[in-house]
């Protein structure tokens, strides 16, 4: 037989390994300092570009696209480029991939710092960004696709299945979530608005755990699990199963987030009919993980990598247990906006992306650089290490998020709240928050010590930059046994079909939830009396978003006695059709704001901004005085109502040129009016004049129109 | 015309059916797909990612599930 000699690329897996290990520390140390100052605000050192409501999406970002972004391309550089038995498509798409993500990565870090955000979770970056996710994301695409095409090994094994699920879905996800009109260079408002937007967002959100933190995982797991235990899969059968149940399931689950909000029952129905039928096919990804080590159990005390693959394998078990669950209503009722998901995100990020990007890292570095691990006990020091901060996380915040939730919805046997101020249930759970810090930095210095011994590995050896392979091409190979018409086979065969089904199965999910919205009017019923944002009030929520304030504070009043006793009556879905983009938040770290409109006076606002404790004694939201120092930039403000009249405010034709200014002039007099009477002088022309106005127009909109009903 | 047919159409509630329905049907697809392979071939998929490796004992002969 005809057989050809070629090259694996170990440089470029080398390369992401690398890049994998630096953004763990960085993105680990930034998940740190949020944690610390969730108890000690004065933990940002009084500057704005490293306050709570920047940090977290600095922090999650670094931790889902920079540390798992390598992860996944480190694993799979690695993997496909053997499974195909091909070297990459293209060396300069692989090194363009690496250099183009990474950039991006970098072009996040500075951006959000610096107050340059959509809001939308785990989508933050603006769009100049997202353009270049985009074009790396096709690059990616092109090489994986390339390699496949011109592979060496007729079938593709299942773990290709889920690397090509997870480019086709993220690239689908990402375009149109980030769907937006421009209003200046690093700004832009999303073309959706209100419930369309929140539903938007939230079947990415969704699927970002599904088909970027999960579908490449499952196939790492496929791949290296069977290595490292030197035997093959349990159940081929079931990861067939497996894998088109789970990539079938996964996209109609996102409404979930959205339980008891203002979108649209059926819809809610459905995202949680669908989360909980999700449990099956997980399961069966999870059992079919570890029961591939049965008979190999003892490898498993002996291999430290083996142990992390165990515990990484578990937690995802148990997070796709506990999703499902959270997914129906009436546990997500109290579990919503409490610590509980954050307890539930951690265990797949610590639990089942970390340890199986550890436990790749130290199976890959001894073959990259042929040698063997610098030292097996720093490793299990490592597993223990690690082991313990999850504990130390996760616990705490299920015991935060329980206790919060049901101190929530506690009424006394009069009917009263027990606890009408929303600050002692944040007082009562201060412990727990310092314990996760402590956990957090277990598990950092956990990775610490994976990098010295990932780092004295690679000195002790030479890396193997080529490494030589032979296998006859596809051409030259017989085609065996079968002329027998054997569907699945002859789908692996043909990847480009295989492609377009896996496209075709997540499209389907995506339009049955998200078309109706679109064209049913009798969903989104109209108010008359919601109205556009004022200039002034436009500006001033920029700066809410631009201050991350919805990290902390949701806008979404849910049906229940406990929170229209607590906030006032519940959020209708017509309040919301010029929120472009929505704010309705996904935590309560301090309490939500869409009834506070006029709550408060406006001096009450103003010294709660310069010094939240002045006002809340206790608090622990962080104190923002730059905005009674900085100018409001008013430039910026025909550009904005130009880009909102497009994606379909009804602003008047020609209003930014000239009445715009003149209404925002004149509402900022009103304001310091207000300020003046709680014996506050401020000067017209600062931020927080706009944010003021923002936040006392907040919900009110339908104030207004029962007023005219009882003027009438 | 077909947004017309479409902001008419009644009962969203069948949405709920068609997609149960729906998945019901790829999933008992898949499932009867899955069952008809045969073990020959199940056996030498599982074997694709140990097969690069020489370092690895290739007569392992652990009994498989699909066996």
């Amino acid at each position: 037989m005809n057989v050809e000699t070629f090259r694996y690329d170990n440089k470029i897996v080398r390369a992401f390994a690398i890049a994998t290990v630096v953004w763990a520390v960085v993105g680990m140390s930034a998940g740190i300092l949020a944690a610390t100052q969730l108890f000690w605000p004065e933990a940002n050192l009084a500057l704005q570009y490293i306050t709570f409501g920047r940090v977290r999406p600095l922090h999650t970002n670094a931790v889902i696209f920079a540390f798992v972004g390598n992860g996944m391309f480190t694993g799979i550089y690695y993997s496909l480029q053997r499974l195909c038995k091909a070297r990459m498509f293209s060396d300069f798409l692989s090194w363009f991939n690496f250099w183009g993500w990474n950039a991006i990565i970098v072009a996040a870090a500075i951006t959000l710092p610096l107050g340059f955000t959509t809001s939308k979770e785990y989508a933050e970056l603006e769009w100049p960004i997202d353009i270049a996710i985009a074009v790396v994301w096709v690059a990616f695409t092109i090489n994986l696709l390339g390699t496949i095409l011109k592979r060496r090994e007729r079938h593709m094994y299942v773990a290709i299945w889920f690397y090509i699920a997870t480019a086709v879905t993220v690239a689908v996800l990402h375009i149109f979530n980030s769907l937006s009109m421009p209003a200046g260079f690093l700004k832009s408002y999303p073309v959706y608005a209100g419930v369309q937007d929140a539903l938007v967002q939230w079947w990415y959100g969704h699927n970002a755990v599904a088909f970027f933190l999960t579908t490449p995982y499952l196939g790492l797991m496929y791949y290296f699990l069977p290595k490292a235990a030197n035997r093959p899969v349990f159940s081929y059968r079931l990861s067939i199963i497996h894998f088109w149940a789970l990539i079938f399931v996964y996209i109609w689950a996102g409404p979930h987030h959205l339980l008891y909000t203002a979108l649209p029952d059926w819809a809610q129905s459905l995202g949680m009919v669908f989360s909980v039928m999700l449990v099956a096919p997980s399961w069966g990804g999870m059992l079919n993980g570890l029961l591939t080590l049965r008979g190999a159990w003892d490898k498993v005390r002996q291999d430290p990598m083996l142990k992390f693959m165990v515990v990484a394998v578990t937690a995802y078990g148990m997070a796709t247990l506990e999703g499902p669950t959270l997914a129906i209503k009436s546990v997500n009722s109290l579990s919503h906006y409490t610590d509980w998901t954050i307890a539930h995100v951690h265990t797949g990020a610590l639990g089942w992306n970390g340890f199986l990007t550890f436990s790749v890292l130290y199976w890959l570095f001894p073959r990259l650089y042929n040698t063997k691990l610098w030292s097996t006990k720093l490793a299990n020091y490592h597993f223990w290490i690690g082991l313990l901060g999850m504990m130390f996380y996760v616990v705490p915040m299920y015991t935060s998020g329980v206790t919060q939730g049901l101190m929530w919805k506690q009424f006394t046997d009069d009917g009263f709240m027990q606890y009408p101020n929303f600050l002692e249930t944040v007082l009562q759970i201060l412990p727990m928050y310092q314990l996760r810090a402590v956990g957090g930095l277990l598990y950092l210095a956990g990775v610490v010590l994976m990098a010295v011994n990932l780092y004295q590995t690679a000195r002790s050896g030479k890396l193997v930059e080529e490494e030589e392979a032979k296998a006859a091409p596809l051409s030259a190979q017989p085609v065996h046994e079968e002329k027998k018409y054997r569907p699945h086979r002859f789908l692996e065969a043909k990847p480009v079909l295989f492609t377009a089904l896996t496209i075709l199965a997540i499209l389907i999910g995506g339009l049955v939830e998200i078309v109706p919205l679109y064209l049913i009017k009798s969903n989104v019923p109209t108010i008359a009396s919601v109205k556009p944002y004022t200039p002034l009030e436009l500006l001033g929520r920029d700066i809410y978003i631009r201050e991350g304030c919805v990290g902390c504070h949701s806008q979404m009043v849910r049906p229940f006695r406990s929170e229209t006793e607590r906030y006032g009556d519940y959020s209708k879905v017509g309040e919301f059709i010029y929120d472009h983009p929505f704010l309705w938040g996904s935590k309560r770290t301090g309490p939500d704001l869409h009834r506070v409109g006029r709550k408060y006076p406006d001096a009450w606002h103003y010294n709660h901004m310069e010094d939240p404790r002045s006002t809340s004694p206790g608090s622990v939201m962080p104190p923002y005085p730059w905005l009674l120092t900085q100018t409001l930039d008013t430039n910026v403000l025909p550009a904005r109502i130009k880009a909102l009249r497009k994606v379909g405010v009804p602003y008047p034709d020609g209003y930014e040129n000239g009445d715009a200014q003149k209404d925002l002039a004149s509402q900022q007099r009103d304001v310091v009016v207000g300020l003046s009477l709680g014996e506050v002088n401020a000067k017209p022309d600062r931020e927080i004049i706009a944010l003021i106005a923002y936040l006392q127009r907040l919900g009110t909109d339908i104030k207004n129109q029962s007023q005219t009903i009882a003027a009438q | 015309m077909i947004k017309n047919v479409l902001t008419h159409i009644g009962g969203i509630g069948l949405y709920g059916i068609v997609s149960i329905c729906l998945f019901f049907a790829v999933f008992v697809g898949v499932l009867i797909w899955a069952l008809t392979l045969k073990k020959g071939y199940l056996n030498s998929m599982r074997q694709l990612p140990l097969e690069d490796d020489s370092r690895l004992d290739a007569a392992d002969t652990t009994p498989s599930r699909d066996e």
